[in-house]
């Protein structure tokens, strides 16, 4: 780079500070004088101010609503390993507010947030939180997983002022599903298990994972697994009896960065073997953080289990 | 003195055949409830599957499951079962106390500490890595418990499993705060409530080695006795006091280290077992040792196929299970003791 370039850089950047230091003041006045809306959530109404400066997120599917939008968020959650559609957020630039589940709340009353996102994992310390800051709480509900996150993305649009882009993610969101849902059709049943520590859960419809069902319409090879938080746990039989066409593995020492005892290695015994997903290779390993952490909520995770979801049946 | 070390008497036909008694429906009720043990489950197994086992080896899936699940899973019990009995003997002999197991002294939770630790830096260690770990976790654990112990005067029946279980208690809390810290919580929960669910062929092999270390333990019976009467008594009988201690831990941090590392922690079998026993057999653990590696044997599998049963298709792990009934065992066990104190 020639020395002129860097002074023009130089010059630009005294400039852009100069300008700052100018419009800093009105900023602060507008705050003041900032709008308010009134958004109705699972607690009741709250009030939220559009345009907020200091958003603090605890919940992921949020966040990944937010960073679809646009939104500059200031405060992030500890997690072990950000989902690949996260990982900007794993730079020090954002400050880490606690962990999905408790905040750290000095930190969170230091940053002076305008309005604090939380839900699901964080749900139980919203109350808490609203102490603070107006605090959102977007729960995701899992009976109408589809509908939550579009609810969530609306709110979060208005938020911030961008409620064209959430409406285009939401046709997004709408057109990924139907695609997906085109191939499910005719294509036999799945089932879904978690896989933890080296033991076995299964979820049905209804559950936090029922969207395999209740949205891209796989036939649930067992209709009555109970929804429970974690699942039912099961044994290997229960695999082969149930003897799905398409076994969805979710390996969640793999979710939260151990990759230890792989579910794929786990999986390898002659029970599993002898289904019918084993013997068309229809097992599919999720994409797990995307599953389990953001719970396929919000667009940029959707959109990559969608495309992986699509590809498998696809080929089938 | 004679009777305590006696020897089993030779040529005497009414004593044996008085064993035989005893033995014979024993082994039967474990013969019996291990064959329903083969036939409980999802798939479905009937008996005619299990006799086309033996007569020739067929292809078809309810055999492929006996063999892949059902076998494997049985013996798992078996195994484990009669381990953790035979680990709580032990430790009751060692440390001179009734009241003591390897779950309520330490030994369990310092050898769930060390899978944590091998699953935070070791994440791809073989299961036999994993087990030594978890071995010397336990043995480190247990030494101690003794130690802190020996260092106690005050030596009342209930002192010393009190002792045990703050030990536990604070080597389970350290455990959870850095599975917490690690976001490990709920793999640290699968493996400090015992489960067999996921038990199939080659993921349960481990437990052979358990029973070699009982047999070990089972030939060194009579220095058990004779360590339970404490140091002086031993030592007075020519017996390395100290050595044998050691022996006997190692036994037991072996042992529960490798029921962990396959199945997770099985509460309150080592604890309630030899209780039991003890009040129908004695404290010679010559007599006793097989008695309680049966009686053991027999709870988990009941325990176990329980938990299969009750919700199926799904399952409740046998740690709940047990710690359920065990519960309910210990505290019948503690006050028909109190009752017969009195009377």
């Amino acid at each position: 780079m020639s020395r002129s370039a860097r002074s023009t850089v130089n010059r630009r950047q005294s400039l852009l500070q100069l300008g700052a230091l100018v419009t800093l003041p009105w900023a602060a006045g507008a705050a003041l004088a900032q709008q308010t809306l009134t958004v109705q959530q699972a607690g009741g109404p709250v009030q939220i101010p559009v345009k907020p400066k200091t958003i603090l997120v605890f919940d992921l599917a949020a966040l990944d609503c937010l960073r679809a939008l646009g939104a500059e968020v200031k405060g992030v959650p500890e997690v072990v390993k950000f989902p690949p559609v996260l990982e900007q957020y794993a730079s020090k630039d954002y400050t880490r507010i606690g962990s999905l589940f408790e905040p750290n709340y000095e930190v969170v009353k230091g940053l002076k947030p305008d309005v604090i996102v939380a839900g699901g994992r964080s749900a139980a310390k919203v109350a808490e939180l609203a102490k603070i800051a107006p605090t959102l709480d977007l729960t995701v509900d899992n009976t109408q997983p589809v509908a939550s996150a579009f609810k969530h993305l609306k709110i979060l649009g208005e938020m911030v002022g961008n409620e064209a882009q959430a409406q285009t993610l939401m046709a997004a969101m709408q057109a990924d599903i139907d695609k997906l849902k085109g191939l499910t059709a005719n294509k036999g049943a799945g089932l879904m298990v978690m896989t933890n520590g080296g033991k076995l859960s299964a979820y049905g419809p209804g559950s936090r994972f029922g969207m395999l069902h209740d949205v891209y319409g796989i036939p649930a090879a067992n209709k009555d697994i109970k929804v429970a938080g974690h699942g039912q746990a099961i044994s290997f039989e229960f695999i082969l009896k149930t003897n799905p066409d398409w076994l969805f593995v979710l390996d969640r020492d793999a979710a939260i960065g151990r990759e230890g005892a792989s579910a794929a290695k786990l999986l390898d015994n002659p029970l599993v073997n002898a289904t019918k997903a084993a013997k068309k290779k229809q097992i599919v390993y999720l994409n797990s953080s995307n599953w389990y952490l953001l719970g396929n909520a919000s667009p940029g995770s959707l959109h990559d289990d969608v495309t992986q979801l699509i590809n498998a049946f696809s080929k089938a | 003195m004679t009777t305590l070390t006696d020897q089993a008497p030779r040529g005497g036909r009414s004593p044996a055949l008085r064993a035989l008694a005893f033995a014979l429906p024993a082994v039967a009720a474990l013969a019996l409830l291990a064959f329903v043990s083969l036939l409980v489950g999802v798939s479905d197994v009937s008996v005619t599957t299990l006799l086309r086992l033996f007569s020739h080896n067929d292809d078809d899936l309810a055999t492929q499951v006996l063999v892949a699940s059902r076998v494997p899973r049985t013996l798992a019990l078996l195994l484990a079962g009669s381990a953790m009995a035979v680990a709580g003997l032990l430790m009751q002999m060692l440390a001179r106390n009734h009241y003591v197991e390897p779950t309520t002294m330490g030994t369990a939770e310092s050898a769930g500490m060390g899978m944590l630790i091998g699953i935070l830096w070791w994440p791809d260690m073989p299961v036999f890595g994993k087990m030594g770990l978890a071995a010397v976790f336990a043995l480190a654990g247990t030494a101690l418990f003794l130690a802190v112990l020996s260092r106690i005067r005050l030596r009342s029946a209930l002192i010393v499993p009190l002792v045990g279980l703050v030990l536990s208690g604070v080597i389970e809390s350290a455990t959870t705060f850095i599975a917490y810290r690690f976001d490990l919580m709920q793999a640290a929960r699968s493996w400090m409530t015992a489960d067999f669910s996921a038990i199939v062929q080659g993921r349960y092999e481990m437990l052979w080695l358990s029973l070699g270390i009982t047999a070990l333990a089972m030939l060194a019976a009579d220095r058990f006795t004779v360590a339970g009467m404490g140091q002086d008594f031993a030592t007075n009988l020519g017996l390395n006091y100290k050595r044998l201690v050691a022996q006997g831990v190692l036994v037991v941090a072996v042992v529960t280290a490798s029921v962990i590392v396959t199945v997770g922690i099985i509460p309150f079998v080592g604890l309630i077992v030899p209780n039991l026993v003890r009040l129908v057999v004695g404290d010679n653990v010559r007599k006793s040792v097989l008695w309680v590696a049966w009686a053991g044997a027999l709870m988990a599998l009941a325990c176990d196929l329980i938990g299969r049963v009750v919700i199926a298709p799904y399952e409740i792990p046998i740690g709940t299970v047990m710690g359920v009934l065990g519960s309910a065992m210990f505290l019948a066990l503690l006050l028909s003791r109190r009752k017969r104190m009195r009377g």
